[in-house]
């Protein structure tokens, strides 16, 4: 029997984001929601993934429930494999360890370059301005696959983004090399709160692979302010599930304060 | 583009002539560390987040202080560069993360403090190069970017490979903030759990304020030295803090005050920044008078009883 189920468009990011990963890979994990998603995939999917964090936290296994705001309290880097800084962790990085990274994105590009330091205006004088980098661009620079995690709204998606903090493709193949950043790395997917998009393998252009059930490949596409390439065959994204809801409201976030958001609903 | 910047034999030169390698009672109140150690103008770097184990009480007595014209290396920051725009004091930023909340967002749009963008990574970097005595340290994150074009970073060339390499240049700071778990009244220092750039911001700074949760015997160390985080003779000051990364936590000694931390993060404007400011650090004459006035015994019992995570902090 399809029975009707509702989420917010947050669980709906997360869940996605944690069906992603391979087992017994490796994972550089960003500030805020991609903090949840290596949670919820580590216990449902793939327990054998180890995580990293900027702060110096190799390995971590957070304690449920999340704390949110902050990474390196004794929460989030309990039952650590290592304990170390800044430095030592972007070495994991940079030489060749970081199977996979996820960030998080005020903007993202065709490209998949990303934005999250200011919109609007200039640099000098923006009209609104975030936090900035963090290590995030060190994460997009050197992990071998980086996950871009982000709302589907339409200013998000931009044909130019107005700074890139974090780098995607830049501006099309070759480009990343070009520039001097280590070779075959990339975006790889991007996350949002409708479909999935992945980079066309010649062009590296972003190409939309799968949507929410209900929701028609037009739905999205229309919302966004560039036109993406669509694959021959668009999948369906299945909703979060019982388990991916049940540990994301009752264990990994009772507060609800991380996955509030919009109300969706989609048949299960 | 501006940076901040001196020759590694300069630094060199000052930590021969003006750093003393005595171990000598370095015990001395915030009120002393802070202003015989931070002058106007000062670039300062602290370890770690308002959130855990920032050095929250030397901050607020930095503030109380009214120190001008700081430049902050912002890494990892959440509401120190808030507070420090806010207060007046800081006028520079190497960003790092810029912070939390909507006051300093605002402040940056408002043209109140200037940005610079290096990354956590870029940050981290020139602080290792400055503690490596090396005028500069090559990456290969960052390029392509357009950090590249608010930063004094540089792309070259590489010598050896001819592909484009990133180059940062060192960051010697004039003061480092470290709030530690355990120190002695010479500077030996211990941090529990992870850190930023501990002892590379110790070893790249002209002075080191340790402020410190525990005075312990100097014999400790040396009956333990895998757990040295900082040896005495970088530090200039130690302050004994108790509470003094609040209102974030000290990883199993006392969890975040969430409640205190709600305000912060909700200070949107300058009226709510004034009122925060009067409230909590311009009204008290230092730390001791915070803790017993504003947050009281009854809260810092339970915060310690929340920290219920000890394993691996010893």
């Amino acid at each position: 029997m399809p029975r009707k189920v509702e989420f917010t468009d947050t669980e709906f990011m997360i869940a996605q984001g944690a069906r992603l990963l391979e087992d017994g890979k490796t994972f550089f994990v960003g500030w805020g929601i991609p903090q949840i998603v290596a949670i919820l995939e580590q216990k449902l999917y793939v327990p054998n993934v180890e995580q990293l964090f900027e702060c110096g936290a190799v390995g971590p296994q957070s304690v449920l429930p999340f704390v949110r705001g902050t990474m390196g309290g004794p929460q989030n880097t309990y039952r650590s494999l290592q304990w170390l800084n800044m430095n030592w962790a972007f070495s994991y990085s940079a030489s060749g360890y970081m199977d996979y990274g996820m960030l998080g994105a005020l903007q993202v590009d065709p490209y998949g370059n990303i934005n999250s330091t200011y919109l609007g205006g200039t640099f000098e004088k923006p009209e609104r301005r975030f936090a900035g980098s963090g290590g995030g661009n060190q994460v997009a620079s050197h992990c071998w696959r980086t996950v871009v995690i982000i709302k589907h709204e339409g200013r998000r998606f931009v044909p130019k983004v107005e700074f890139i903090t974090s780098p995607g493709y830049l501006t099309g193949p070759g480009a990343r090399e070009k520039a001097g950043l280590p070779k075959d790395t990339g975006p790889y997917r991007v996350v949002t709160s409708k479909a999935l998009f992945g980079f066309d393998e010649r062009t590296k252009e972003m190409t939309l692979l799968s949507v929410l059930r209900g929701i028609t490949p037009e739905e999205v596409v229309k919302e966004m302010a560039f036109r993406p390439r669509i694959a021959e065959t668009v999948t369906e994204i299945h909703p979060p599930t019982e388990d991916e809801l049940r540990l994301l409201r009752e264990e990994i976030d009772p507060s609800r304060i991380i996955i509030r958001g919009e109300k969706m609903t989609a048949i299960a | 583009m501006e940076y901040r910047f001196e020759h590694p034999d300069e630094f060199r030169a000052f930590v021969r002539d003006r750093k003393s390698r005595k171990p000598f009672d370095k015990i001395c109140t915030a009120k002393e560390a802070v202003s015989r150690f931070v002058a106007d103008g000062d670039y300062i770097v602290y370890d770690f987040s308002s959130l855990t184990r920032g050095p929250q009480s030397l901050i607020r007595e930095v503030i109380r202080q009214k120190k001008k014209d700081l430049w902050i290396g912002a890494e990892f920051t959440l509401h120190e560069s808030a507070l420090l725009t806010g207060a007046g004091c800081a006028t520079r930023i190497d960003v790092g993360f810029l912070g939390y909340g909507n006051y300093i967002g605002q402040a940056v749009c408002d043209g109140r403090v200037k940005v610079y963008e290096w990354t956590n990574g870029g940050l981290a970097l020139r602080i290792l190069a400055g503690a490596r005595g090396v005028p500069f340290l090559p990456t290969r994150d960052l390029l392509g970017s357009d950090n590249l074009s608010v930063s004094a970073a540089k792309v070259i060339p590489d010598p050896y490979t001819g592909l484009p390499v990133c180059l940062v240049p060192a960051l010697n700071p004039d003061v480092a903030f470290l709030h530690v778990h355990q120190a002695d009244i010479h500077g030996d220092a211990r941090i529990f759990g992870t850190n930023l750039f501990a002892l590379e911001a110790a070893l790249a700074s002209r002075r080191v304020i340790v402020s410190a949760e525990e005075i312990v015997e100097p014999d400790e160390f040396r009956k333990d030295p895998m757990r040295t985080t900082i040896p005495y003779f970088l530090v200039d000051a130690v302050v004994h803090a108790p509470f003094g990364a609040y209102p974030g936590a000290m990883p199993a000694r006392y969890e975040i005050d969430l409640e205190h931390v709600d305000r912060l993060n909700g200070i949107r404007n300058d009226d709510q920044m004034r009122k925060y400011l009067d409230e909590n650090i311009y009204s008290v004459a230092d730390h001791e008078e915070f803790l017993d006035k504003r947050v009281g015994a009854r809260r810092m019992k339970e915060l310690r009883r929340k920290a219920s995570i000890t394993e691996g902090y010893r």
